[in-house]
């Protein structure tokens, strides 16, 4: 193993540890330690430990690793290293599948409908991913369609075909939440930035199989996601099922996108900046740049959020704001990058 | 009956739309030779390749091995058959042992690992192509030929027994076409690999090809050894260009020169002519 990934590994390791020491109150590490035992003599503190910055590391990071690894994995299937779950509308296609589920199975539509009586052991907590994850599926191929149908595969088509199914699909949403709820300049809000100021422990019990499941493939089908960067034609001159991968790789992507939309909102960006920083300094193979998007996505993610967090004094500021501006600016750097 | 590794075609149709690409193609290459496809722009030399190599469907018309390509699945296929074409121009800098490392794909199941014999192959592959010394060098920054000859190194790690190959020597000075082509033959008689490739140089498929196959609109006018295939008579009918076909003093083998068209048959004519036969 070289230097490089010991200094990741460390960094992924150790970041989570160090992000549970910011936040609005000062705790020592003793404190930390003395919580993370059971044995806090402060219950403030404990709560403080176990309700708020233990889940937000732990969610924090696994969002940071599944969205580096959506972008990674759709920028291998598409050749393409603009692409990444925001641009190419997967985050707003997943908002739209919790949009709607939020309005039939948690607002007075869906009390009025009786939509939860109708199916009592179908709770919010699985209809949200579950229809995000829809949501995802329906945007990922349809911009694939466009591209490959309408606009022609070129790097430039799918990127403005991703765009503009992205803001359509967001001016969906908003409509939706608009139409069916009182207040949902919040929600809208939410799905605009993405937050991590509400996450609870439990959202990394179900973000945590789906981003382990998801890398495990991944990984599995390395050598072919490697055969796909030579063109279609040329990976199936070497056996490679690649209509059969696609749909596998694509759906995967929606899956960890809808995952982390319809807990954490749309973040942008991560998918877009990660995995092209890992490609420049490990390596540009599928496994490398899976395995490194996982750990650097995942400490990125937690220090984004400490930023959030301690930036302003009593105030929090969206974590998709920073990934936002950091990624912008990151974006605008590639584009020029690759017309030199 | 046909040697264990031959590669049979029997008439050879193909369609697409309401244009015949291919008609009562036939063909029997027996294992270890080169085998040189040629003919004039638009004569179905890649549609041919294609399903030589299984890229196309051919039904029941291309065997290899005694065995229908319709009949082999996509690993198994791979595990037989290379194809090299030219590459797409790569976001992501792959380097010339990572494009090589991808021949062992047919070869591996998901969750086996690559071993120590597996290095050593692929190292050997691309000694033998004569790129050792640039072995962890991007292949995007590797010169045409190089490109070719790794791409070349890659269809031996794939260990196929028959390499198809399209125009390979495109776009390579005269240096690099003579380097790939003496690779491909020395491939063929010391492995015993059969390789098919479609050529535009008349006189690199005399210099390099053990059997030819002239095509024309979708037909086979002629195949055989070099002598028999390159007439001046017929190659001046299917390229509408003079040409005259002499015995090559260097090496004994057969040289084709062509000709500009004579005056009196004007450049409108000609280029009339070709529109109509593409």
């Amino acid at each position: 193993m070289s230097n490089k990934w010991w200094l990741l590994s460390f960094a992924a390791l150790l970041s989570p540890l160090g992000a549970m020491f910011f936040g609005a109150a000062d705790l020592t590490a003793s404190e930390l330690y003395r919580c993370a035992v059971g044995a806090c003599q402060d219950p403030t503190n404990s709560l403080i430990f176990w309700e708020i910055r233990l889940p937000r590391v732990l969610v924090g990071f696994l969002v940071g690793a599944g969205l580096a690894v959506a972008g990674a994995t759709l920028q291998n299937i598409t050749r393409n290293g603009l692409a990444d779950p925001y641009l190419f509308g997967v985050v707003s296609g997943a908002g739209l599948g919790a949009s709607i589920a939020t309005l039939l199975f948690d607002s007075s539509m869906g009390e009025r409908w009786g939509l939860l009586q109708a199916f009592p052991d179908f709770s919010f907590t699985l209809a949200l991913p579950f229809s995000a994850f829809l949501g995802a599926l329906f945007a990922v191929f349809f911009v694939q369609l466009l591209a490959s149908k309408t606009f022609g595969s070129r790097t430039e088509h799918m990127l403005l075909a991703g765009v503009a199914v992205s803001f359509m699909l967001s001016a969906l949403s908003h409509f939706i939440l608009f139409i069916g709820e009182p207040f949902a300049a919040n929600k809208v809000i939410f799905w605009l930035m993405g937050s991590l100021a509400r996450v609870e422990v439990w959202y990394a019990w179900i973000m945590l199989p789906v981003v382990l499941v998801s890398v495990g493939i991944l990984l599995l089908y390395g050598r072919h996601m490697d055969a796909l960067l030579l063109g279609d034609e040329n990976a199936k001159t070497l056996g490679v099922q690649v209509t059969r991968l696609r749909i596998l790789s694509l759906a995967i992507c929606a899956a960890l996108t809808a995952c982390i939309v319809s807990y954490c909102g749309g973040i942008g960006f991560v998918g877009l900046m990660i995995p092209h920083i890992v490609r420049n300094w490990l390596g540009v193979t599928s496994r490398v740049v899976i395995i490194g998007s996982v750990l650097l996505g995942g400490c990125f993610m937690v220090w984004v959020d400490v930023l959030a967090r301690v930036a302003l004094d009593n105030q929090e500021i969206p974590i998709g704001i920073i990934t936002a501006a950091i990624g912008s600016v990151f974006f605008l750097m590639a584009m020029s990058q690759r017309r030199n | 009956m046909s040697s264990p590794c031959s590669l049979i075609a029997t008439n050879v149709n193909l369609k697409i739309g309401q244009q015949q690409i291919l008609s009562d193609i036939c063909l029997n290459v027996t294992a270890g030779k080169v085998v040189g496809v040629l003919g004039p722009n638009g004569a179905g030399k890649t549609s041919l390749l294609k399903l030589l190599s299984g890229q196309l469907q051919s039904g029941n018309s291309v065997s290899w091995n005694n065995k229908l390509l319709a009949n082999y699945g996509a690993i198994e296929l791979a595990q037989q058959i290379a194809v090299v074409n030219q590459l797409n121009d790569s976001v992501f800098a792959l380097n010339l042992e990572q494009i090589v490392r991808m021949g062992l794909l047919p070869h591996k199941t998901l969750l086996s690992k690559h071993s120590k014999q597996d290095d050593l192959h692929i190292q050997d592959a691309i000694t033998r192509v004569g790129l050792e010394h640039k072995t962890l060098q991007s292949f995007s920054s590797l010169s045409g030929g190089e490109q070719q000859r790794g791409l070349i190194a890659r269809a031996l790690v794939q260990k196929a027994a028959l390499i198809v190959l399209d125009e390979p020597v495109n776009h390579l000075d005269v240096y690099y076409q003579h380097q790939v082509l003496k690779l491909l033959k020395s491939l063929a008689h010391k492995l015993n690999i059969t390789v098919v490739m479609s050529l535009h140089d008349l006189n690199l498929a005399a210099n390099y090809c053990d059997h030819l196959c002239l095509l024309d609109q979708g037909h086979m006018l002629a195949q055989g050894t070099p002598k028999v295939v390159l007439e001046a008579t017929l190659l001046q009918q299917v390229f509408r260009t003079p040409c005259e076909v002499t015995q090559n003093n260097q090496n004994s083998g057969l040289r084709v020169d062509f000709y500009p068209p004579a005056e009196n048959e004007s450049a409108y004519s000609l280029f009339k002519q070709g529109e109509t036969n593409v």
